[in-house]
């Protein structure tokens, strides 16, 4: 179906009602209500289920869960981030429009499960869609007492964990240093349970329709499926929902694609770029994917057309990803500048790639927030994949058809 | 066993660089003169004056924290 501008494919678990919309009544016809659970059942399902977090890190759920379980004393916090500052992702947003009563479900059983004191929703700042669809769902529900909604600031790094925190405890939405993980000491200095709507779906799925349902796709390592987020030349956004093990190549046909570049973006502006023809081959898996260097991070997978070229799109992507930077810690304000220019100068055929991979080092781990580390990785990542074409740039030419490139 | 660390609070951080003057052992600076703190533990030896660079950082950024097992460069 095609819902704000996206094509939403349904799909086997999470996006099975597409087509159903997403009002509770169907949502409930199908999902059932609301199961009551504790703590303990939450942390061994997801244990079972293998889930990992769908925000970038793929940290596991189920260890996230137990250090909140573990704090003594105060009533944990539950939040719920629905920002999804990558700009390339919009499976978080595709949820908001299609399951978000799914997304409820999840964050909502959990947070009674563990006894939350409140439950804090944050919604994008520039995706109207999203506030609008997740607002009309709470209405509709009879168990959001304990909810309050924020809205994100339209920037990159506003959803970024930290930033988001802050939002919530009524302070500017921007990254600060954490001394302590969110679930030891998050908002108010509660332990925190912060998750992304895709992660909140996913514990929504597995709870209500258990863990056999869960594991009737993907595999038996690594059960379940992600969302995908596919953009093309030409074409609207695809979110899809891929069952883990199959290969890439199925469930994202684009990349069989002829016309194709032969590079692809994978995991978004934060992400890395790989070979098109060997992500086609490697499975929908976080450890397939690893193993050969790679991580799905957000979701994204970004085609380009044949006449793009991955250099001159990097610098692009360093460009807004340097704008975008608070600019409250000196070295991500200072070195992803230096960095574009670098980039811009690499392009010209005015420098090397020395000082571009220099500079990528130097900015990374140096920052409140992992902005500096995943602009690192996409530069690092254009580096170490196709050297030859980064080489013939510093040469001052470009051997694509990128009638855009060398920049003059 | 847990190791000492140095870790930046990069948004107080201003790089008035006088971490750097008091352990140039494990603090170097970048373009910027902005610290690049060592990722290794602090050495027994020097962690005497890591706690006086903590201590006269201006803009209190700077920290020694423990941690166990190999930590991030932060």
């Amino acid at each position: 179906m095609m819902a704000d501008g996206l094509v939403i494919d349904p799909g086997p678990a999470l996006l099975a009602g597409v087509l159903d919309g997403p009002g509770l009544a169907a949502h409930r016809r199908r999902a059932g209500e609301l199961r009551r659970v504790t703590g303990e059942d939450v942390a061994r399902a997801a244990e079972a289920a293998g889930l990992r977090g769908r925000g970038g890190a793929a940290f596991p759920f189920a260890r996230k869960l137990r250090t909140v379980l573990d704090q003594p004393g105060r009533r944990p916090v539950v939040v719920v981030n629905l920002s999804e500052g990558e700009p390339l992702s919009a499976k978080d947003h595709a949820l908001a429009l299609v399951a978000p009563h799914l997304v409820l479900d999840g964050a909502l059983s959990v947070a009674r499960a563990i006894g939350a004191r409140r439950t804090h929703v944050v919604l994008p700042g520039d995706r109207p869609a999203v506030r609008l669809s997740v607002l009309d769902a709470l209405e509709q529900r009879d168990d959001t007492g304990s909810v309050r909604c924020h809205v994100a600031s339209p920037r990159f790094v506003a959803g970024q964990e930290q930033a988001v925190l802050e939002l919530v405890s009524g302070r500017e939405n921007l990254p600060v240093t954490a001394w302590r993980p969110a679930a030891v000491s998050g908002v108010g200095g509660r332990p925190t349970l912060l998750s992304n709507a895709e992660t909140w779906a996913q514990l929504g799925f597995l709870l209500q329709h258990g863990l056999d349902a869960y594991r009737r796709s993907g595999t038996v390592d690594e059960p379940g499926t992600t969302l995908l987020t596919v953009s093309a030349p030409g074409r609207p956004r695809h979110v899809r929902e891929a069952e883990h093990g199959r290969a890439m190549g199925d469930v994202v046909p684009e990349l069989g694609h002829p016309a194709g570049a032969d590079l692809v973006l994978l995991g978004g502006f934060h992400g890395s770029w790989v070979p098109r023809d060997e992500l086609a081959r490697t499975p929908v898996s976080v450890e397939g994917l690893r193993s050969r260097g790679h991580a799905l991070g957000a979701g994204v997978v970004q085609l380009l057309g044949v006449e793009e070229c991955p250099v001159r799109r990097t610098t692009e992507i360093v460009r807004t990803l340097a704008g975008e930077s608070a600019g409250r810690c000196g070295p991500c304000r200072l070195g992803l500048p230096a960095l574009w220019a670098a980039l811009e100068d690499l392009g010209a055929g005015r420098s090397d790639a020395a000082e571009v991979e220099r500079l990528a080092t130097l900015v990374t781990g140096r920052g409140a927030c992992a902005h500096p580390d995943g602009t690192s990785r996409l530069v690092r990542s254009l580096l170490s994949v196709t050297p030859e074409e980064v080489a013939a740039h510093a040469r001052g030419v470009c051997t694509l058809t990128d009638a855009m490139c060398p920049a003059p | 066993m847990t190791d000492q660390r140095l870790r930046v609070d990069w948004p107080s951080c201003t790089a008035r660089g006088v971490c750097h003057e008091l352990l140039p052992e494990m603090i170097d600076l970048d373009d910027w003169g902005y610290p690049v703190t060592s990722r290794d533990p602090v050495p027994p030896e020097l962690v005497g004056f890591a706690r006086t660079a903590v201590r006269l950082c201006p803009q209190l950024a700077l920290r020694l924290v423990e941690v166990s097992g190999p930590g991030p460069r932060r």
